[in-house]
């Protein structure tokens, strides 16, 4: 049973993050975030810097995609990142991962509970030994 | 007797790699104080009157103060220059008459009981003798000053070596390397919890809260102890400075941020709703202890600098003061509505006002299935006895 055929997009955050990277970094990812529920992963291992507009860019990617039912996770944050994340209280905000890869496969990893009880109970009916 | 101090204060005793601030760390206030101020006192203490200091600073050297008090001849030398300028201010202590010189250098900070020292150093009628602490050698010495060519070998080999032998002398008092970020922010912490002999500088408002005069506290912002707030240092509206943290002299912290076990160094600004813990922040930066790094702030929203210029800083206030009523005046006759008063679970939703518009922005941090059902609860940060 295929759960989330959706794609994830994993996207590397410049090592700069001001307001100028910030605006262009939000018109690359402009069309992943318009698309119906969508899966962003950005990955923050190389940011070196980063200020107020580069938070309030990433507030509004998360916003973006709140409203279309989908989100943005953030992986592998690089210390000066994670400092000012921490700092505007904004970690607090997103689920944030080591490695981009347990950030994408994250988004498959949740299951409704009325899904997760039919998967299991087409499990049952298949191998009913091993139940 | 004539006993005589000399101070330095350089940056080479540091650990590499870990120099957190392009100055001494023993420079940098701690409470209220330097380091090299607080050892200056307390040379002053043991009836040391005559004291002078050479600090190192990459800023054209001449005569600076530091903070020290008046009566202490300061003179700041270039780094490369800072060993020769220390070996003349000796010179010139032993011509002018001193017979003995304390010489200290910070580095560690050790509450030394100079008169013992000085004692053991006469009764068993050394030349050089040094203070140790268990198994580490300290570089605070008693020389005797007639012994010209025993100090320039000292000097000479950047305190490393004597050219005669060097008895020990055990400290057994207080003693924090400073030789760290991590250093300088246990010292405050020694400070603040009354570890060390060394106090805050500033009146004791309530029981573990020390403020400097002039030091603003404004209406709704809350310290708790144990806290210092250094002098013409401003705490805006909705702060809460607690556990151990030091606001030092002419820092700003604005509306509603926390500063917790941090340090916030002189003229430094840190900016709205901004929530800063286990850090020194200040000078463009922030040394975060717990992960052990030093981010560069660039944006002056987070943390920035106040003007060291008190003329500078004159005209920004008065400046502020004279566009606050008119822009008051603009506000409510453009503003769209209102502004409602927000309440705590509002307050805890949104994010840092330093963000620009994405302030305020809601977090559903709090809309977990518990808030749902309970609505009128919220989950808050204690502080303290709150």
């Amino acid at each position: 049973m295929d759960i989330n055929s959706r794609p994830v997009v994993v996207k590397r955050m410049p090592e700069r993050l001001n307001s100028r990277t910030a605006r262009e970094f939000l018109r690359d990812v402009r069309p992943f975030l318009s698309a119906d529920r969508p899966q962003l992963v950005f990955d923050l291992s190389i940011v070196a810097q980063i200020d107020a507009s580069g938070v309030e860019m990433l507030l509004k990617c998360m916003s973006e995609a709140h409203k279309r039912d989908g989100d943005v996770k953030l992986a592998s944050l690089s210390d000066q990142a994670a400092v000012v994340l921490e700092l505007t209280r904004t970690e607090r905000l997103f689920e944030i991962y080591e490695t981009s890869t347990e950030a994408a496969r994250s988004f498959s990893g949740f299951l409704p509970n009325a899904m997760r009880q039919q998967l299991l109970h087409n499990k049952r009916s298949t191998h009913p030994l091993a139940a | 007797m004539d006993i005589r101090g000399l101070l330095l204060a350089n940056s080479e005793h540091e650990i590499a790699g870990d120099q957190a601030f392009d100055v001494p760390l023993a420079t940098l206030d701690v409470a209220g104080k330097s380091t090299l101020q607080r050892m200056a006192e307390r040379l002053q203490q043991y009836g040391i009157s005559q004291i002078s200091a050479v600090v190192e600073s990459t800023a054209p050297s001449g005569i600076r103060n530091f903070g020290l008090p008046s009566d202490v001849a300061c003179v700041s030398a270039a780094p490369e220059r800072f060993w020769k300028t220390a070996e003349s201010a000796f010179n010139d202590m032993a011509q002018s008459g001193a017979e003995l010189v304390i010489l200290v250098r910070l580095g560690a900070y050790a509450e030394a009981d100079f008169e013992k020292l000085v004692q053991f150093h006469i009764d068993r009628k050394e030349r050089v003798t040094r203070m140790a602490s268990d198994e580490q050698m300290l570089e605070i010495f008693c020389i005797s000053a007639s012994r010209r060519n025993d100090a320039a070998s000292l000097f000479r080999t950047q305190l490393a070596h004597c050219r005669s032998e060097c008895p020990a002398f055990q400290h057994d008092g207080y003693l924090n390397p400073l030789a760290t970020a991590r250093d300088l922010r246990q010292f405050a912490i020694d400070i603040l919890t009354r570890h060390a002999q060394t106090c805050p500088a500033g009146k004791e408002i309530k029981p573990g809260v020390w403020t400097a005069p002039g030091a603003m506290i404004e209406k709704g912002a809350r310290v708790l102890a144990p806290a210092f707030v250094g002098s013409l240092a401003r705490i805006r509206s909705g702060a809460v400075i607690t556990r151990c943290s030091s606001v030092e002299r002419h820092a700003e912290v604005d509306c509603g941020t926390v500063i917790e076990n941090s340090t916030v160094l002189p003229f430094s600004y840190v900016g709205a709703g901004l929530d800063l813990a286990h850090s020194i922040a200040g000078m463009g930066r922030i040394v975060n202890l717990h992960r052990d790094v030093t981010v560069e702030i660039v944006d002056p929203k987070l943390v920035g600098s106040m003007s060291v210029a008190s003329g500078k800083r004159f005209v920004t206030s008065a400046a502020e003061a004279l566009t606050y009523l008119p822009k008051l005046a603009f506000q409510g006759i453009f503003a769209a509505k209102k502004a409602e008063k927000a309440d705590l679970h509002t307050t805890l939703r949104k994010t840092s006002p330093a963000l620009g518009s994405a302030a305020g922005f809601e977090t559903s941090a709090c809309d977990t299935e518990a808030s749902h059902k309970f609505p009128n609860m919220v989950v808050a940060r204690r502080y303290g006895h709150q």
